[in-house]
C-alpha cells in the first residue's frame, strides 16, 4: 500500500480539525457571535437566509448519507478511516446549517416543515443519483459522484458564500471557513483515491461520466432556481447595503455589485471549470448536461 | 555575521538567505506564521492561502491545484521537486509550463 493513504488517520484529522481550526469553535463560529441584525429585522433578507441555509442543509445530509455508505464500500483500511473522518465532518455540518436555521428563527418543531417548504427539488434529485450508486455497491462511482462533484461543487459556493458574509456577518463567514477547510481534505481524498483506483478500473468511465453529466444537470438547475429567487431580495441587500464597506470579490467579481445573473454566470462556470480540471487530472472526460 | 535563518521575522515575512549563485545554489527562506491554521501547529508555516487576483508566488511557493492553498519552502523550489499539501493530502511535483512554476499532483 502507498505511503499516501497514511495520511487518511484520525490522528491526522484530530490535529488538523477538532484540535486545530475548530478549537475554541461553537457551531463552527466564533463564541457569542450573532447573525447580523439588519438581516433578522428585514422579512424579505431572514428569508432568503433561511431558503439558501435549508439548501445546505439538504445537501449535507446527501453528503452525510454517501459518505456513511462509502464505509463498507471501500477497499482498505486507510480510506475507511478517512471516511469515517469525512462522515463525522458532514454530520457537523448538518448539524452547524441545522443551528443557523434556529438561530434564524426557525423552531425545531418547524424544522421538518421548514426544509420540505424551502428545499429545492434538483437538489433532491441531485443527491438521489449519488445514492444510488452506492445503494449499488458502487465505491468508485460514489467517491467521484461525493468527492469530487458534491464537495467540488460545495466547496466554490461555500467560497462564493464567504465572500459575500466576510464583512456582512462574520459569524456566518466564520462557520463557513471551518466547512471550506473541511472540503479541502475531501476533495483531496477523492482525487488521490479515485486517481490510483480509475487507473486499474478503466472500464468503469463511461457510467462514471454520465452519472457526472445527471449531477451536473441538476446543480446547474439548482443555481437558476435559486439566483432566479433571489433576483429582487439581492437587489434590496445591494441597496440597504453600508456605501463605504468595500467590494466583496470572488473570481473578479464584486458580489456587492453584480446582479443574480452575472452571480449565477461566475458560480456556475467556476464549478463546472473546476470540474473539467478535477477530472481530467485523474482520466475523466467531462460531459456537459445533454440538451 | 547575521544568519537569516535565526533573525525573527514579522509574520508572514520571509527573507532569503543568498542570491541565486552562479554555481546553482538555492535561495533559502525563513518562513514566518501566516494565519494558515488548517494544519497541525508545527506545520503551518509552511502553507498560505491562496488570496486570488493581485496575489504572486515567491520563489519558494508554488500553488496546489487541488485544494488552491499556497505550499511554501525553506528553499527555492525547482523543476521536479516533490511536495506535499499537506491541507487535502496531495503528493505533487514541480512543473514548468509557459515558463510558470506548477505543481501537479502525483497518484
Amino acid at each position: 500500500m502507498s505511503d499516501f493513504l497514511s495520511a487518511f488517520s484520525i490522528q491526522s484529522w484530530l490535529e488538523s480539525c477538532p484540535q486545530g481550526y475548530l478549537d475554541s469553535t461553537e457551531y463552527g463560529h466564533r463564541p457569542g457571535e450573532k447573525e447580523s441584525e439588519a438581516m433578522l429585522d428585514n422579512e424579505d433578507f431572514l428569508e432568503q437566509e433561511i431558503r439558501t441555509t435549508v439548501q445546505l442543509v439538504l445537501g449535507e445530509r446527501a453528503a452525510l448519507a454517501a459518505s456513511s455508505g462509502l464505509i463498507n464500500l471501500a477497499p482498505d483500511d486507510p480510506s475507511r478511516m478517512f471516511l469515517a473522518t469525512q462522515t463525522l465532518d458532514e454530520a457537523r455540518h448538518v448539524e452547524i446549517f441545522t443551528q443557523r436555521l434556529y438561530d434564524l428563527g426557525v423552531k425545531k418543531s418547524d424544522l421538518d416543515g421548514t426544509l420540505a417548504n424551502y428545499g429545492n427539488p434538483n437538489l433532491v434529485k441531485f443527491a438521489e443519483v449519488l445514492l444510488e450508486k452506492i445503494d449499488k455497491g458502487d465505491f468508485v462511482a460514489g467517491v467521484v459522484g461525493q468527492n469530487i462533484v458534491l464537495e467540488g461543487m460545495a466547496f466554490s459556493v461555500f467560497e462564493m458564500m464567504h465572500a459575500t458574509n466576510e464583512i456582512a456577518n462574520p459569524k456566518f463567514a466564520h462557520t463557513l471557513s471551518g466547512t471550506i477547510a473541511d472540503e479541502r481534505r475531501h476533495v483531496g481524498f477523492g482525487e488521490n483515491r479515485i486517481g490510483s483506483l480509475l487507473q486499474a478500473q478503466p472500464e468503469k468511465k463511461p457510467e462514471i461520466q454520465k452519472m457526472q453529466q445527471e449531477m451536473t444537470a441538476h446543480m446547474l438547475a439548482v443555481f437558476s432556481d435559486s439566483f432566479a429567487e433571489s433576483e429582487e431580495v439581492i437587489q434590496e441587500v445591494q441597496t440597504s447595503a453600508d456605501p463605504d464597506a468595500g467590494p466583496a470579490m470572488y473570481q473578479g467579481v464584486d458580489l456587492n455589485t453584480a446582479d443574480s445573473e452575472e452571480m449565477e454566470a461566475v458560480l456556475s462556470n467556476t464549478v463546472i471549470g473546476e470540474f473539467k480540471t478535477r477530472l481530467a487530472r485523474i482520466g475523466l472526460e467531462y460531459l456537459p448536461p445533454a440538451a | 555575521m547575521d544568519d537569516p535563518l535565526l533573525e525573527l521575522n514579522k509574520a508572514g515575512s520571509e527573507q532569503p538567505e543568498a542570491r541565486n549563485s552562479s554555481d546553482g545554489a538555492r535561495q533559502r527562506f525563513v518562513l514566518g506564521e501566516t494565519g494558515f491554521n488548517e494544519v497541525p501547529r508545527k506545520y503551518r508555516k509552511f502553507y498560505r492561502k491562496w488570496q486570488g487576483e493581485g496575489d504572486s508566488l515567491a520563489l519558494n511557493e508554488v500553488l496546489c491545484p487541488v485544494c488552491l492553498v499556497v505550499i511554501r519552502s525553506s528553499r527555492e523550489l525547482r523543476v521536479g521537486d516533490r511536495v506535499y499539501c499537506m491541507p487535502c493530502m496531495s503528493r505533487l511535483i514541480v512543473t514548468r509550463e509557459d515558463g510558470i512554476l506548477l505543481a501537479k499532483v502525483v497518484y
